[in-house]
């Protein structure tokens, strides 16, 4: 209550129906607010990460266990193969710039709730679309930006068709999203195979991108190349700025915690959700072309291990947040490299990274219950 | 006529014989200096000692409470918005655990982890916001709540159903699906669940809030069997008058402390208003406003409802700026639809809604509100709030696209931030902190919060459906005076409300609605309550 003495000074003044600019733009600096850095809630939603990561591993070593290695020793490997050293990290931030790129863009659909689970389908087709713009151009400047803004509006095409079929129709997203994978693979397949494929080499796969449209390496003798500088310096603030400082976000939150409610405060419910869904393809494609352009130079059939799903983990454990989806698709990069590692020194079989990510899209989904169990049994305070 | 009906009840409520349990009261006055002997502690049915609760954002809502109640007593939990009554009855049923502080359930010390352990000591909460799955009968309902090993025996419920209400009279068919019930016999039903759980203590959270004055003289009816049959009721209310007719005791509450225990017959509404609010002051009407142009011309409206049939079935009305226009009847005659055309969110099947030369009929939401209209909804929980974002966000709802908001789509926070401790102020929110999320707030704040945001904003026809549903006195006033003020400043209100004694306040028109049609309409100085209460109810004489 002691908050009240200052505010007479302020509020006397006027009854107006709206505050007026100049009072408004003066705060209380008395009255620090919650909107810190490491507020409670942002804690909490850390230490929900922290809780699934951990049972998902505690799960994985049961695998480890069955298959006759020592957790402990698996781990070791995993954790080497991953960040162990300069080598192994640059690959790992490799890996990350995909993964990263995928699920900033899911992180935007999930806030909305609008589950975009076609992030894959979209991935292919912006890369097949942007390599064929940078084949079509050939030795040119215009080679490498052009190819990227085809890329991006292959995959917000591709997502377009969903959210129309959403916001049109009515129709689940989560099926349409997720059924049009395959029809994107298969199509991407199939060009890569027939119309499209490259005259000179053994397997489906398109020509080979001109070199003016290969991404520059940063780091001398890695594959540290300039697709991730762009997810990491440009994508990633963009993204953050988009969800925390613009209507955008803030229509973004509205509609993903209350549609009716959105609804109600004019916010045009439906552009929103379209919006979401379309900027979520647009970075799946860019992710996909810099796959292309910075490390496969053509468009194979094995285009992507599953980023597009990976992204979705990484997007939940991140908790729709910028800075927390960095974080953990760090660590689900670091896994993937990791995971290569504990096969070839333990003989593991290889599908432990699908293993962990499964396991910890389950803890992720139930980590919010564990939270209040936990709480409720005091070892966290509410 | 919920007025009428207060006196009503009020007779009927001092022709009963004064209960015996009245003698214990002066051993146990003064609750807070009693140690809790076990002896004393027998007397009571539930006993809670020095409880504290402060939430995750730093909330106080309890302050080191004692209070008990008495076996076989109704017990009126008494304060405004925000008091802490609701949070105490939650600790009690096991809903929310209490950072310390004990609690005696005759006269042993127990701990209440859930609900349901909550339910085996005997105690049982109605909610507030009911808690029944509509599709469902009232037998599976009640089935839902009562863990029976092995098979579903629908049939065992259903007697049971039947044994206790016939037991207290409380007529109810067990086989009506819910959804085909009114509100006042869905409550009903939750008793009926908590009677066959054998539960001795019932809260009722704010009982009356969404019942008419018929409906609460038959809920009391029911509260005074219960006591009959040795049962302990507390009810959480914010309305003296109710807490005085219907208890044997009352709890006033403020702030989070208990401020003092007093029997019913020892004492006047006078007295529990000065003590539930510090220093109110109840105001008379406010200056009248000159009623000018019409803002708002409603022609031929037709609105369809949720059933495909037309609710509204060619209303004409106009609203002048300056002016309020009370829109009375009973619930579920068409108002709903009605707002909900007028706000874009419901599409009109013909007529039209003018606004300055500008038909909003059929228009969506955003256009609506540029033009200048808003709207307080009656859902707020559904439609009103975000509860899972900031009271900072939730205020700049409807101005977010505005300067000094936001500017080319850059939000500015500091503005944000600053208009929200601003109407946090003003209208009285009891609130930590502008950043914390609307779901920390109580009910009553949570309604304050929209209606700051919705007369806020500069609008020249305020739409308000129950605009101080759940309010306490105090809050109520405020509003009224906020509506009376903006009138003053030439703003047109449409004003819906079930309290009559509101509409009757307030406006300066009052329009009858009855099946999806407006049937009449009095000037407020020349008002006849008879012929309006019977309009209401569909009589054309």
């Amino acid at each position: 209550m002691e908050q009240e003495t200052q505010a007479q000074t302020q509020t006397s003044a006027s009854p107006a129906p709206a505050p007026t600019p100049s009072s408004a733009t003066a705060p209380d600096p008395a009255q620090p607010l919650s909107r810190g850095i490491l507020s409670r809630s942002r804690l909490r939603s850390i230490y929900k990460a922290a809780i699934s990561i951990l049972l998902a591993l505690v799960v994985t070593s049961v695998l480890f266990i069955i298959t006759g290695a020592n957790p402990l020793v698996a781990y070791y490997y995993m954790f080497y193969g991953a960040f162990g050293n300069t080598n192994f990290l640059i690959e790992t931030l490799v890996r990350m710039s995909p993964i990263l790129l995928v699920s900033l863009g899911l992180g935007i659909a999930f806030k909305c709730k609008v589950w975009n689970i076609g992030a894959e389908g979209q991935l292919y087709i912006g890369a097949f679309l942007g390599a064929e713009t940078a084949i079509f151009f050939g030795n040119s400047p215009l080679a490498l930006p052009a190819s990227i803004v085809l890329a991006i509006l292959g995959g917000m095409g591709w997502a377009a068709i969903p959210a129309l079929m959403k916001t049109q129709l009515g129709i689940n997203e989560v099926i349409t999203t997720f059924l049009m994978n395959f029809v994107a693979i298969d199509l991407v397949t199939w060009f890569v195979s027939y119309p499209f494929r490259s005259t000179t080499a053994d397997f489906p796969q398109s020509a080979t991108i001109p070199a003016s449209a290969m991404l520059p390496i940063l780091i001398p003798h890695t594959r540290f190349h300039l697709g991730i500088a762009i997810a990491l310096l440009a994508a990633l603030p963009l993204v953050y700025f988009l969800m925390a400082k613009t209507t955008f976000g803030y229509k973004l939150r509205v509609v993903g915690e209350n549609p009716e409610a959105a609804k109600y405060g004019g916010i045009n419910v439906k552009k929103t959700i379209f919006l979401a869904l379309i900027i979520s393809g647009a970075l799946a494609g860019l992710a996909g072309l810099f796959e292309v352009e910075g490390i496969q130079f053509s468009v194979m059939t094995s285009l992507s291990p599953g980023y597009g799903y990976t992204g979705i983990a990484v997007a939940l454990l991140g908790g729709n947040n910028p800075i927390g989806i960095l974080l953990s698709s760090f660590f689900l990069a670091g896994i993937y490299n990791g995971s290569v590692n504990v096969s070839i020194q333990l003989g593991q079989p290889s599908g432990i990274v699908s293993f962990i990510q499964g396991v910890l899209i389950i803890f992720v989904l139930g980590s919010e219950y564990i939270m209040r169990f936990l709480e409720r049994k005091g070892v966290f305070k509410r | 006529m919920p007025l009428f009906n207060f006196f009503l009840v009020e007779s009927t409520a001092k022709n009963q014989p004064i209960d015996d349990s009245m003698a214990v009261e002066d051993t146990v006055k003064e609750d807070k200096t009693q140690v809790s002997v076990s002896m004393e502690n027998s007397n009571y049915a539930i006993y809670v000692e020095g409880i504290t609760k402060t939430y995750s954002n730093g909330l106080v809502a309890n302050n080191n409470v004692t209070f008990g109640v008495l076996k076989g007593e109704v017990h009126a939990l008494l304060g405004e918005n925000g008091a802490g009554k609701t949070t105490l009855m939650k600790i009690l049923s096991g809903c929310l655990s209490p950072d310390t502080g004990s609690i005696f359930v005759d006269g042993k010390k127990v701990h209440i982890d859930d609900a349901m352990k909550a339910v085996k000591l005997g105690i049982g909460m109605v909610h507030q916001h009911l808690s029944l799955i509509p599709s469902f009968t009232v037998t599976e309902n009640v089935a839902l709540s009562i863990p029976l090993p092995g098979r579903l025996k629908l049939d065992i419920i259903r007697e049971k159903i039947i044994a206790v209400s016939k037991n207290l009279g409380l007529e109810i068919d067990p086989d009506t699906k819910i959804e085909q019930l009114p509100v006042g016999l869905r409550q009903r039903v939750e008793i009926i669940r908590l009677l066959c759980q054998d539960v001795n203590i019932l809260v009722l959270d704010e009982p009356t809030s969404v019942l008419t004055p018929l409906e609460v003289d038959e809920l009391f009816r029911i509260v005074r069997g219960l006591k009959e049959k040795g049962k302990s009721v507390i009810i959480i209310t914010h309305k003296v008058k109710e807490a005085l007719v219907v208890s044997d005791r009352i709890t006033i509450m403020r702030l989070g402390k208990v401020v003092r225990t007093l029997n019913a017959s020892n004492t006047n509404e006078r007295e529990l208003a000065s003590l539930v609010v510090e220093g109110f002051v109840p105001s008379t009407n406010g200056t009248k406003g000159q009623a000018g142009e019409p803002a708002l011309i409603v022609k031929g409206l037709n609105v369809k409802g949720n059933s495909g049939r037309l609710a509204v079935k060619g209303v004409d009305f106009l609203v002048r700026s300056g002016e309020i226009l009370g829109i009375a009847g009973v619930a579920g005659n068409g108002q709903k639809e009605l707002v909900e055309a007028l706000t874009g969110l419901r599409k009109t099947e013909s007529g039209t809604s003018i606004m300055k030369c500008c038909n909003l009929a059929n228009r969506p939401p955003q256009f609506i509100i540029k033009k200048g209209v808003s709207y307080i909804t009656e859902d707020k929980m559904k439609r009103g709030v975000i509860l899972n974002l900031s009271i900072s966000d939730n205020l700049a709802l409807k101005c977010i696209e505005q300067e000094p908001y936001s500017k080319n789509m850059i939000v500015n926070q500091r503005n944000v931030d600053s208009r929200a401790q601003d109407l946090i102020k003003r209208f009285d929110i009891k609130a930590s902190d502008p950043c914390a999320n609307v779901s920390s707030l109580s009910g009553g704040n949570i309604q304050k919060l929209m209606v700051a945001r919705e007369l806020s904003n500069g609008s020249i026809l305020i739409i308000a459906e129950q605009p101080t549903a759940g309010l306490d006195v105090k809050a109520s006033e405020a509003i009224h005076t906020k509506l009376l003020e903006l009138r003053a400043k030439g703003v047109a209100v449409l004003l819906f409300s079930a309290d009559l004694d509101e509409i009757v306040k307030l406006s300066d028109r009052i329009a009858v609605m009855y099946d999806g049609r407006i049937v009449g309409e009095f000037i407020s100085g020349s008002l006849d309550m008879q012929r309006l209460a019977k309009m209401m109810l569909g009589s054309t004489t």
